[in-house]
């Protein structure tokens, strides 16, 4: 059986929200199960999120945000992405999401979009399946 | 379907651990001979005497109840000041202000960085004509505020704004009411805020301390925070143990300033109500009991006042659930009872909304009308510390009260809190911690309802939609690009001759070490915004302009700092 390529994911947060734990929670999980797992820490640019992305070859980015502002955040890392020339980058979201949110994303084809408190092998699921 | 028979599983629900929230053994009951080692009036005392542990006054919630609280902090200064009134008229007492993340932090709406949070968490607060917006026919002078900012420099800063508030309308200082967080240790640990480094923010603490001591005496200038370690993975021992260490820090460090205990009067703690209902009762007892100790045994406390410890409370917003959010109504329930049993003095209760966005006015009436209906209906508050004197709560106050003296010793052992924060040590604890209940949960050895356990396949209920559908939506584009529009504008506008000098004060007392706080409420008042607070007091302590190094120093800033 050939040797399974370690999923590379990049954990990111965008703007100045504070809440970590689910960020950080996410980190030793994914290590836990395996992934090689980067966190880039608070206080982070669009930019700065899709330079990492590009520079560190991740399979997939999942961008956490507890100010409900989750879809003007990927909409800034999508096209921060775009003038690297990536579109094909699956990014995944959880955090504070209203319904009307989850909608929006998906439109913009960011999946997952997760609440708080959602089981982790959920999450370990689908970053399997879109990171393949 | 009709055709398969349903089964009864007599061990369905069964309880799943015997120890405590934060890891305590307990036996499956408890007697006299538990608590032989306890005296009366050493350990326990009544209400109103020392140590305290049964209350801070004799005839509590008869004479006055516990303050009820929110914080109340809306996408525009218009919203926020409306949800207020509407909290008041419901019987809201203490008002508890906060701002957007991006101010937090210490910018303005204008840095590029403030964008993906602007107005998120509350009101971009930039400047004193956002802050008299805000509190506009609210009642200055009577009201009880509380500041629960995340950044030190926003308790420098917003307690300056409150101070030129009620300057400029004529109101008396002396009827300045309410506390600021303002703990050093909390800003850095949990949320990491870049406005100032560790050595700054301790000293800026200290500033505000002394300033409001001598001019604002009904301003409690600080109340260690435990609430947000807990919610980053502190659990109830290390959560009281951290806000000790931080008290006796920053009373040894007001002693230097010429400050004793008995000029400070009566500490403030802001504690976690978390959902384990002894452990949090017993949380609040042991707390008054061991910051009385120490106030008289360590820092020679004379006066009753000065022993005193008052407990504000942020219920547990981590232990909400976006998974059936009906349930976080029971869980919120319980949480405000042990508040009340645990004779707390003001109470911020979480919303059942709170894990989908902010809390709506509907989910907070709620709230509101929880302590109303513990009042009036239980009659829980008839009778103060009725759980004193009960074998499994005094031994587990007792055996509390050891875990967090070891605590303690080991944090002194390591150099004091600031040493403990800054070696990472406090960070790694705090990380065991969270990694222990997430463990705990996969393992199925922490259940919680909805979430790893009693889950319902198939779609949710029409209750448990609503409550999804009602929480606040964060603010458009649109709202966002107005607020940088407005922000530009006001900056332009100001009054640049008169501005100048008074920032280049700021600077200065920072530079020459003097106490900040009269010379940033001086600025404020001619306009000067949070983010070229944060920056003048930077550079006059040798560090650039800008926490987030994306922004040059502004020009007229460049000017003012020039010698």
């Amino acid at each position: 059986m050939p040797k399974e390529k370690k999923i590379r994911v990049l954990i990111a947060k965008v703007g100045c929200d504070i809440h970590e734990r689910g960020a950080l929670t996410l980190l030793t999980t994914f290590r836990d199960e395996g992934m090689e797992a980067i966190y880039t820490g608070r206080y982070q640019t669009p930019k700065g999120v899709a330079n990492a992305a590009v520079s560190e070859d991740v399979d997939v980015i999942a961008l956490s945000d507890h100010t409900g502002s989750l879809p003007i955040i990927a909409e800034a890392v999508l096209a921060e992405l775009k003038k690297l020339g990536v579109t094909d980058m699956p990014i995944i979201a959880g955090g504070l999401l209203t319904q009307e949110d989850v909608k929006v994303l998906e439109r913009m084809g960011v999946t997952g979009n997760y609440g708080p408190g959602t089981p982790m092998d959920v999450i370990l699921t689908h970053i399997r399946n879109v990171a393949c | 379907m009709a055709n398969i028979e349903a089964k009864v599983d007599r061990k369905a629900g069964h309880m799943v651990r015997t120890a405590t929230q934060s890891g305590l053994e307990l036996k499956p009951f408890y007697n006299a001979e538990d608590i032989n080692h306890l005296s009366y009036e050493k350990d326990i005392g009544d209400p109103g005497a020392f140590p305290f542990t049964r209350g801070l006054y004799p005839e509590m919630y008869r004479d006055r109840l516990w303050l009820k609280s929110f914080i109340v902090s809306y996408a525009t200064a218009e919203e926020t000041n409306q949800a207020f009134r509407n909290y008041i008229a419901n019987g809201l007492t203490d008002l508890r202000l906060l701002c957007d993340l991006p101010t937090q932090a210490g910018i303005d709406p204008d840095h590029p960085s403030a964008w993906n949070s602007m107005m998120c968490g509350g009101v971009a607060t930039y400047a004193i004509p956002v802050y008299e917006k805000m509190l506009e026919g609210l009642p200055l002078g009577e009201a009880i505020f509380e500041f629960a900012h995340a950044g030190m420099s926003s308790f420098l800063y917003f307690y300056g704004l409150l101070v030129a508030v009620m300057e400029n309308k004529g109101i008396d200082l002396q009827t300045l009411r309410g506390n600021s967080i303002n703990d050093p240790i909390r800003t850095k640990l949990v949320y990491g805020c870049p406005d100032f480094p560790t050595k700054l923010d301790r000293r800026i603490c200290l500033d505000h301390i002394e300033y409001s001591i001598r001019n604002t005496p009904n301003w409690r200038p600080i109340a260690p925070n435990g609430v947000d370690p807990c919610q980053g993975g502190m659990d109830a021992i290390k959560e009281l143990g951290g806000c000790l260490a931080v008290a006796t820090q920053v009373m040894t460090d007001l002693a230097a300033r010429g400050i004793a205990i008995d000029d400070f009067g009566a500490m403030v703690f802001a504690l976690d109500a978390e959902s384990d209902f002894f452990e949090t009762i017993v949380k609040f007892r042991l707390a008054r009991k061991m910051w009385a100790k120490i106030a008289r045994e360590k820092f020679g406390a004379k006066t009753k006042r000065a022993m005193q410890l008052k407990i504000g409370i942020r219920t547990s917003g981590l232990s909400l659930t976006s998974q059936k959010p009906l349930n976080n109504a029971a869980r919120v329930t319980l949480q405000i009872l042990s508040c009340v049993l645990g004779g707390v003095n003001s109470l911020d209760a979480s919303s059942i909304d709170e894990a989908i966005g902010l809390p709506s006015l509907e989910a907070r009436i709620f709230n509101l009308d929880t302590q109303h209906i513990i009042t009036h209906e239980a009659n829980v508050p008839l009778v103060a510390d009725p759980l004193g004197g009960s074998y499994y709560v005094e031994w587990l106050t007792s055996r509390m009260e050891q875990e967090v003296n070891s605590y303690l010793q080991e944090i002194e052992s390591r150099g004091g809190i600031f040493a403990c924060l800054e070696t990472g040590w406090l960070n790694e604890v705090m990380e065991a911690g969270r990694l222990k209940v997430q463990r705990e949960k996969a393992e199925n050895k922490r259940l919680i309802v909805g979430v790893n356990s009693f889950r319902e396949e198939g779609e949710e209920g029409p209750i448990n939609k609503a409550i999804r559908d009602i929480a606040y939506k964060s603010p458009s584009l649109a709202a966002r690009e107005a607020m940088v529009a407005e922000v530009k504008a006001f900056k332009a506008g100001r009054d640049k001759k008169r501005l100048a000098p008074l920032m280049k004060e700021v600077y200065r007392a920072t530079k020459e070490n003097r106490n900040t706080q009269r010379p940033v409420i001086e600025a404020a008042k001619a306009g000067m915004t949070i983010g070229e607070c944060v920056g003048v007091i930077r550079m006059g302590a040798g560090y650039n302009y800008d926490p987030l190094k994306e922004i040059e120093t502004p020009e007229f800033v460049r000017e003012i700092v020039k010698e």
